[in-house]
Formats: structure tokens, C-alpha cells, sequence
């Protein structure tokens, strides 16, 4: 049986009608000449900058006359008597053929593919490859058809869109039925899994963001990939129908072509990475405007973002449609807040006209979306857009209890970063906080970052969400960020960290500078300042000392730790440095630098924890110096420095000028067995300032009291003066009330400790009474303590760390076991993560170190002792 | 031609970059490696406990250069990436048999 070669009326307007019993030169001829007119015909419409859908259709248009051309001359030439279909699969099956696109065919035959079919497929595909075309081509029987593709979901989602270029019609209507008609929908939840698959691990390798700096227009988030697949799941799911913006997707996609070919003309071959370079001749060509080529830049990318995110909106859209049954139902309506309601997965305003009168809500809307983990819908996004040029920063947060609103919402939590990311995409982020807006879409050229400087900041919130996932690779970051007790000044740092990059040198000062605006309009306090601006100013140290100092050299060490000051801002900077590095583009976070990023932070976290008693404050000092030049008139030089000097420097760094005289007001006319103290609120926390004189069992003494009133102690440092002045600091909650609910517990408080020091009281004793009361409960003991004696990092002092089961109490029975032992406790540091107590002593026994064998002897008491617990 | 090989210290690498280019030498490859050598690692403790610090970061920098140039560039990578403590690193000398330039096809040009 001869098969006819059909569509001969496409042959007839590029060449001489017969060309029966042509030589294969002939044929070369006959394909090449008129593909050299039809990319000449499609490079002019390029250059003229109308390279869009329609020139790509009129191009596959001309390549369909040549497939069908070499089919005519193949059949001449194999005699073949199978019969055979020409099919054009995915773009090209679409008309969408691109300068160099790939010619994707499925040749098909209607029986076995013996020799003579081999020889027809040379002859089919030959000339085509000698006309350089890159031919992608599969052969297979008809009888093949229906598994097709099972094993290849790229090939199975190709064939949707085939396309009979030539050959027998019974064939290719096999195929189409199967794929493209009615087998579309009965493979339905095949297809959708497939392409949901794909477009996953797709998405994944461009780290989930359309803000690449330089986007591959075909595969990159809300690139051609996107619109295809938004297309087809549109077609394949009712709901999912009514959610897709046909004349927005058919606008990118125009956008989009007409850049892709560029790239093609360009590089001379299948390009699709918008990379800088061509970036430049694109924005030229297309006639984008601009005094220099930068501005015309800008101006293509901004377009491009544009329609990439309009795409990746809908892809999102059709996807979360196409997830569910296809069956209608009655949505249910949940109240989420005054004007706020979760409808259909999303939340929205109950009375959009009154939300857009009232902008105090919108944040609101945010945070509900938060605490749900779902997105706010796009009406909520349409009224902000469309309101927040005309509002001011007072308008959106008016009120104190708005204000903490935006602090709840910048603590960690999953989905974070797409909040925050709608919240820029709508305008609010950059109305909040000044200077995110000159970020937008901000391109910096070098060779590391792979996105736009905003997307590398949300970018970072995202890896610090992600760090709260288990990983057992990242467990002792994720436990570092756990510690945090304030995550939220992090994370403003972070979204402040690189706004100084819309200047193009020392963009951390510049960051900085902008960052101050947003201290007042917050009205954050001054540690909540000082911590934010520490960060964002030496966002770049930390990496800088890892990778390029030698972190192993101790006064690389000791000095970064007199830069931090203190764990929390250690914590804080470490794990800024590390989001900031994944931020920057895929794999460039690798384990080995998160190894030297580990190794800098315990030998800082050491230094700042082991080494802090032997660098004390001296007479002189610059930082003593600028506290005298602040110094309130009731104090005298003198009367300060004697309270400061001796103190470890790492006070100075502890504490502002406020709080530093204030405990020197402390300390004035004490005498022994007096205590003199000052507590404050501090939100959730109290803070309890202790000064007094030196003496044995002090530090127990004060810790067993301020466990009998039933608090929980968070944190604390204690210190002792040559001059044998104590300054303790304690930070507790006060969850029982004892303080909250009591205005006389100071002064209770005040009488028993003076009471407990004089000795005329037991504290053990209270503590004992209360331990075996009713409402006394000692949990399950989860954490195995650790006693550790290090004599190697402080020259002056035996250094004891404990790690433990908090308990009530417990500060007091550990401190009282090492004065038992005759030791001194002369400096402490106290942390409480969770249930885990972490307290550090600096000891002396007869004011040397502590010597090894009372330290065999302290350990095995203090370990039974925590084992008994 | 030789490859040479040094595995130095992280920090190390910056100043031989700068002493490479004193020496007009057209490029390096530098990667990202872990391993002991005599140095073994070290017990690091962290919140009193202790742990192995076995495999250590270093960096690996590679260079290929004609073999009147090994004696020098051997000298100069000592020079720059020596501290006099335990870890400095190795450099390795071994022979190229060519070299090819991919965008332009050159043979053995360094």
C-alpha cells in the first residue's frame, strides 16, 4: 500500500510541484534554500522587534512545508508501503517553533518497522539534519500507541499537543484521541500528576522564584514552561478554567517570544538564558527606553518580572484549582477577625469597600493569613495595590497594638516568606519599611547572586523558615535559632540588610542609615535599635572572619567577640550570615562553609562564654570614656569608675548607658548584708538588678530566693568587683504572678533576701517546704546533664559548664554545692532554652584556679546531685 | 608541564591569588576541600561537650605550570601560606602530559 503524502498545497508555494525521482542532493537543495528564506523572513520580524507568537506560527507554519517536503522526496526514495503519519509534538505542535527550536516529531507507522521503514526514516530525517535542524524525533508502531507515554511523562505531556503534519489520518487520529482529544481527560489525574511533577522539580532547580537575575524565558518560574502548563491544566479542570487570565497569559507569552527569539538571532542557536549581556541587546532591539543602556535594562526586566509574576499568579492559581475533585461544592465561610474572613482556602475582607477605607486592617489580613498558613486572596492584594500610594506610614500601623502586630509577623514561622513576599508584591513591605521599595527589583551584576536584591532579602527569611524544619544536616543551627529570644529583631535585620544596595559602594552603611527611619516610626526600644543596627551594619563580618581570616588564630577569635559582645547577637549574626550565603544562589551554602561558619561560632561562643573574666574594664577605656562624657549629673567620675572597674568588659556590652547607671546609683552607701535592688518589666520578662557586698553562698543565697517566689529564671549574669561589690542580673518570667499580681512582692522580696543573707534565714529550708508542697511537680527528666571543668580558656579562672533540666531550685542547689566545695563563684552566666538550663561559672578557690582533684570532687557530687533531680 | 597542588589553609587563599599574579601566572583552580593530614583534627568542645573535629576544611588551589616555573611557584606557595603551626597544609607536584584549550583548541600552552 502507497501512502500519499497530503498538505501538498503547502509544497506548491516553496517549490517547483514535481519533484518526482529527485537525488538526495537535490533534496538537500530543496530543503535548505527555502529554510534559509524562512529564517530570513522570521530574523527580519526579530530585528524589528515583533518576533512574538504570531511570527513563531508562521514559522512552524513554513517548517511543516518542509517536514512535508522531505517526507515527499523519502517516499520517492524508500518506497515504503507501511502506513506512516508525520506528527509535530509539543511546541512545534503548538505552532510555537522558535529560530532554532528543536523539531520534535513522532513518526508513526501503521505496522511493523522492518528495513524498508528504517530507510524511510533516514531519508525523512537526513535532510533535515543536513539543513542543520535539530531534529527530535520518535519512531514507533502504532500498535505502541497507548504506552506511549507511561514511562516518560515529558513525552506523554508533548503529545497533547500533536499535530498531523503528514501521512495517514486513521494514524494520526489513534494518537490524538488517545492524547489530545478525548483520552486528554480520561488520562486526566495522570497528566495533571505528571505535569504537577514536573513543573515541582522544575521550579525547585531555580530555587522557587521568577526573580532570577538572568531567567531562561522557556523553563524559569513564570516563563513559557509556566504558560503552558497553566494552559493545559485550565483545559483539563473546569475550576481551574475560571481562575486563568487568558489575555494576561497570551500578553506574557508575546513578551516572552519575542525576547526568546532575540536570543535564538543572537546566539545562533536554542538560547534561552536572559543572560546580562544579552539583556543589553534585548532591551535595545525592543526598543526599550532609557537614557543608557542600564535604564533600558531596568525597564526590560521590570517588564519581564512583571509578566512573570502575572504568570506564576495564575499558574498558582490553576494548580491549587486543579488539586481539588473538579466537584462543586458549597464553600464554607470561617470569621477570621473584624472585616476578615477564610473563604476557599484564602483570606479576604467580609466588606471590601469599607477595607479600603480603613488600611489599619489590611496588616491584619496578613497576620490572619500567617497564623493559618494561607495566602490572602487576591482581592485583599487588588485593594492594597490600589490604596497604598495615598496612605502614609501612620495610616497602615496607627497604633501601639498595630505596631506589635508587624513584630508577630516577623517572627519565624512558615510561611513567612510568602507572606512578606505578597506583602512587597502589593506595596505594604515597602510603605512599612522605608527604603525596601528602591530594592525592587533591584539587579546587581556580579558573579555570585542569582537573584534581585529583594528577592535574595525574602529569600533569606525563607532559608530561616526552612531552618525550622527538622534537618538533621542543619540540627545545630535550627537549636541555635530555637535560642533566639527575640527571632523578630533578626528578621528585621535581615529585611533591612541590603537596601543599602540601591547605591551601588558600602551599601551596609547605607543599609544602616536607611534603617534608622524605621526605629521611630516602630518605636522600637533602644536594645531592639542597637541589636537591628549592630546586624545590619556587620551583616558581612562574620563571613568575612570564616572564609578569610584564620579563625583557628585566638585573636582573630577574641576580637570578633568583642565585637558581637554577647551570645544572643552572636546567634543572631551567625545564622544571618548563614541565610544570607543560601540566599545568594543555589549551592553556594555547601557544607564546607557551614563548617568554618560552625567552628567560628563556638570558639566565639566560648571566648564569649569561657575566656570574658580575665578582660576586664580598666581605668581609660574608650567605651569607659564615653559613659562618663553621657554621665547624669548625681554621679561623679570617680563615683563611676570605681563602680565599673573590675567588672568584665562584656558588661559594657550587656547593658546601655541607662541601665549602667542605674546599677551604679546601685551600689552607693552599701553596707554588708544589705541588698539594694531594681526591677523592671520588661514585656514578658522582669528584670531583677541585685547589688550588694561579697560573701559565701551570696549567689545560692539570691537564686534559692528568687526560686521560693516561684519564678522562672530566663537568663542572668553575676559579677564581683575587686573591691568585692556583687552586681547580679536576673531576667525571669514571672508566671505565677508573684510580682504581676502583688505590688508589695519587692519590698516581700527585699526583706527575705535581706533576711536570707544575714544568715537569719534557711532559703534550702523555704525551698525544701515548697518542693514538697501540693503544687509542686517535677517534670520527666529529658536532658542528660553535662558537668564540664575547662581550665584552658581563661587564664585567671577554672571555668564549670553545666548543662541540665531546669527545675526550681536548681540554680540554688548547684551554686550552694560549689560554695560547699569552697569555691568562689565570682562570675556567672545563666541561660534557660527551653526546658535546657545552660550556666556557666567562673570559680576560684583561695583566689587561684580551682585544682583538679576538687574539681574530681565537685564533678561527682554535682553530677549526682543532677542525676538525682 | 606540572600540576602543582597545595592544600592550605581557607584563609590563605587571597594571598595566593596576589602571589600567583606577581608571578604572571595566567590562572588557579581553587576547591573546596576536607581532610587531616599530620594535624588529625582536635576535640572541640561546645556546652561542655565534647566533640571530634577530625576532618578539617582546607582549601585545595591548582595550578599548572611549565616546568622551569615549578621551583618558583613551589617556593612562592610556601612562602605565602606558611604560619609555622600544624595545619599549613601539602603541595603536590605532578606531571601534565597536555593541556588543551577548549575554546581555541591550543595544545600545551600554560
Amino acid at each position: 500500500m502507497v501512502v500519499a503524502v497530503e498538505d501538498v498545497g503547502l509544497l506548491e508555494t516553496m517549490a517547483p510541484a514535481n519533484n518526482r525521482g529527485s537525488t538526495a542532493d537535490d533534496g538537500r537543495e530543496r530543503i535548505a534554500r527555502p529554510l534559509a528564506d524562512a529564517q530570513r523572513e522570521f530574523v527580519a520580524e526579530i530585528e524589528r522587534g515583533r518576533g512574538g507568537a504570531a511570527a513563531h506560527r508562521r514559522f512552524a507554519d513554513r517548517m511543516d512545508a518542509l517536514v512535508g517536503r522531505a517526507v515527499e522526496d523519502a517516499v520517492d526514495r524508500a518506497a515504503i508501503e507501511t502506513p506512516f503519519a508525520i506528527c509535530a509534538i509539543g511546541g512545534y505542535g503548538r505552532r510555537s517553533l522558535c529560530l532554532h527550536s528543536d523539531i520534535d516529531l513522532l513518526i508513526l507507522f501503521g505496522g511493523r518497522i522492518g528495513r524498508a521503514e528504517e530507510r524511510f526514516v533516514n531519508a525523512v530525517l537526513h535532510p533535515l539534519w543536513d539543513a542543520r535542524l535539530t531534529v527530535g524525533h520518535q519512531v514507533r508502531t502504532f500498535a505502541e500507541v497507548e504506552e506511549l507515554g507511561d514511562d516518560n511523562p515529558e513525552f506523554m505531556l508533548a503529545l497533547i499537543d500533536v499535530r498531523r503534519l503528514t501521512g495517514d489520518s486513521v494514524l494520526f487520529e489513534g494518537v490524538h484521541t488517545q492524547y489530545a482529544a478525548e483520552g486528554l481527560l480520561s488520562r486526566r489525574s495522570q497528566i495533571i500528576e505528571a505535569l504537577l511533577q514536573l513543573t515541582e522539580a522544575r521550579h525547585t532547580s531555580y530555587n522557587d522564584t521568577i526573580y532570577q537575575l538572568e531567567p531562561d524565558i522557556k523553563s524559569s518560574p513564570g516563563g513559557l514552561r509556566d504558560i503552558m502548563a497553566a494552559r493545559l491544566l485550565a483545559r483539563l479542570t473546569p475550576d481551574a478554567s475560571a481562575s486563568l487570565e487568558a489575555s494576561e497569559l497570551e500578553s506574557a507569552e508575546d513578551f516572552l517570544l519575542r525576547v526568546r527569539s532575540l536570543l535564538h538571532l543572537e546566539a545562533g542557536r536554542n538560547v534561552n538564558l536572559l543572560s546580562h549581556e544579552l539583556q543589553e541587546t534585548a532591551a535595545d532591539r525592543l526598543r526599550f527606553p532609557g537614557a543608557r543602556t542600564e535604564h533600558r535594562v531596568e525597564a526590560l526586566m521590570s517588564r519581564f518580572f512583571v509578566h512573570a509574576r502575572g504568570v506564576s499568579r495564575t499558574l498558582a492559581r490553576v494548580t491549587k484549582a486543579s488539586q481539588s475533585d473538579g466537584v462543586p461544592k458549597a464553600l464554607a465561610v470561617e470569621p477570621t477577625g473584624p472585616n476578615l474572613e477564610l473563604f476557599a482556602g484564602a483570606i479576604r475582607f467580609v466588606d471590601p469597600e469599607r477595607a479600603s477605607t480603613e488600611p489599619a486592617s489590611w496588616l491584619r489580613a496578613f497576620e490572619a493569613a500567617l497564623d493559618r498558613q494561607v495566602p490572602v486572596g487576591d482581592e485583599v492584594l487588588a485593594i492594597v495595590e490600589r490604596h497604598i500610594s495615598t496612605c502614609t506610614f501612620d495610616d497602615v500601623l496607627p497604633t501601639e497594638e498595630d505596631r506589635d502586630r508587624l513584630m508577630r509577623c516577623l517572627r519565624p514561622r512558615k510561611g513567612q516568606y510568602e507572606t512578606l513576599s505578597e506583602m512587597h508584591e502589593c506595596g505594604l513591605l515597602d510603605r512599612l519599611l522605608p527604603g525596601f521599595a528602591a530594592i525592587s527589583c533591584r539587579v546587581i551584576r556580579d558573579f555570585y547572586h542569582k537573584y534581585t536584591v529583594d528577592e535574595h532579602t525574602l529569600l533569606t527569611i525563607r532559608a530561616l523558615e526552612r531552618l525550622l524544619e527538622p534537618d538533621p544536616s542543619r540540627e545545630r543551627f535550627r537549636a541555635v535559632l530555637g535560642e533566639l529570644r527575640a527571632p523578630e529583631r533578626l528578621v528585621l535585620a535581615l529585611l533591612f540588610h541590603d537596601v543599602g544596595k540601591w547605591k551601588m559602594h558600602n551599601h551596609a552603611q547605607e543599609s544602616v542609615r536607611l534603617a534608622r527611619a524605621m526605629y521611630d516610626r516602630l518605636e522600637l526600644d533602644t536594645e531592639f535599635r542597637n541589636d537591628v543596627e549592630f546586624l545590619i551594619g556587620e551583616h558581612l563580618q562574620m563571613s568575612y572572619l570564616a572564609f578569610r581570616r584564620d579563625s583557628e588564630d585566638p585573636l582573630v577569635v577574641q576580637r570578633f567577640a568583642a565585637l558581637v559582645g554577647t551570645e544572643e547577637r552572636l546567634k543572631m549574626l551567625c545564622l544571618m550570615t548563614l541565610v544570607d550565603i543560601e540566599a545568594v544562589a543555589p549551592g553556594t551554602l555547601t557544607p564546607w562553609k557551614e563548617e568554618l561558619l560552625w567552628r567560628l561560632y563556638v570558639d566565639t561562643y566560648n571566648q564569649l562564654t569561657l575566656a570574658y573574666g580575665d578582660d576586664v574594664i580598666e581605668k581609660g577605656q574608650a567605651a569607659v570614656a564615653a559613659l562618663q562624657t553621657t554621665r547624669p549629673d548625681d554621679m561623679t567620675e570617680h563615683e563611676l569608675s570605681e563602680f565599673l572597674e573590675g567588672f568584665p568588659r562584656r558588661y559594657l556590652a550587656m547593658f546601655d548607658s541607662a541601665h549602667i547607671y542605674q546599677h551604679a546609683r546601685l551600689a552607693r552607701g552599701l553596707h554588708p548584708d544589705e541588698v539594694h535592688l531594681f526591677l523592671e518589666q520588661k514585656g514578658d520578662v522582669w528584670e531583677l538588678a541585685v547589688v550588694t557586698l561579697d560573701k559565701p553562698l551570696l549567689f545560692s543565697n539570691i537564686c534559692g530566693t528568687l526560686s521560693y517566689f516561684g519564678v522562672d529564671i530566663l537568663r542572668g549574669s553575676a559579677m564581683t568587683s575587686p573591691a568585692g561589690v556583687v552586681l547580679d542580673i536576673f531576667q525571669f518570667s514571672d508566671h505565677g504572678g508573684a510580682f504581676r499580681l502583688n505590688p508589695g512582692a519587692l519590698a516581700e522580696f527585699e526583706s527575705l533576701l535581706q533576711t536570707v543573707i544575714a544568715g537569719r534565714q534557711d532559703v534550702t529550708t523555704l525551698l525544701q517546704r515548697k518542693e514538697s508542697g501540693p503544687l509542686y511537680r517535677r517534670g520527666p527528666r529529658r536532658i542528660t546533664p553535662v558537668v564540664y571543668f575547662d581550665d584552658a580558656h581563661s587564664q585567671s579562672y577554672t571555668v564549670l559548664e553545666i548543662v541540665a533540666q531546669d527545675a526550681l531550685g536548681l540554680l540554688h542547689r548547684i551554686s550552694r554545692m560549689i560554695s560547699l566545695h569552697g569555691c568562689d563563684v565570682d562570675l556567672v552566666l545563666i541561660s534557660t532554652e527551653g526546658n535546657k538550663a545552660i550556666d556557666v561559672f567562673h570559680l576560684t578557690k583561695g583566689a587561684t584556679k580551682v585544682p583538679r582533684d576538687a574539681q574530681l570532687a565537685l564533678k561527682q557530687d554535682l553530677e549526682r546531685m543532677l542525676e538525682e533531680e | 608541564m606540572k600540576l602543582i597542588k597545595a592544600i592550605v589553609r581557607p584563609n590563605k587563599v587571597d594571598e595566593i591569588k596576589d602571589t600567583l599574579d606577581k608571578l604572571s601566572l595566567p590562572g588557579m583552580t581553587v576547591i573546596e576541600v576536607r581532610g587531616h593530614g599530620r594535624q588529625k583534627g582536635h576535640t572541640a568542645t561546645y556546652r561542655g561537650k565534647e566533640y571530634d573535629v577530625s576532618l578539617l576544611p582546607k582549601t585545595m588551589v591548582e595550578v599548572v605550570v611549565s616546568d622551569d616555573l615549578v621551583d618558583t611557584v613551589v617556593e612562592a606557595l610556601i612562602k605565602t601560606a606558611h604560619t609555622g603551626e600544624i595545619g599549613d597544609g601539602r603541595i603536590f607536584v605532578t606531571p601534565v602530559e597536555h593541556t588543551y584549550n577548549i575554546r581555541t583548541g591550543e595544545k600545551d600552552v600554560v
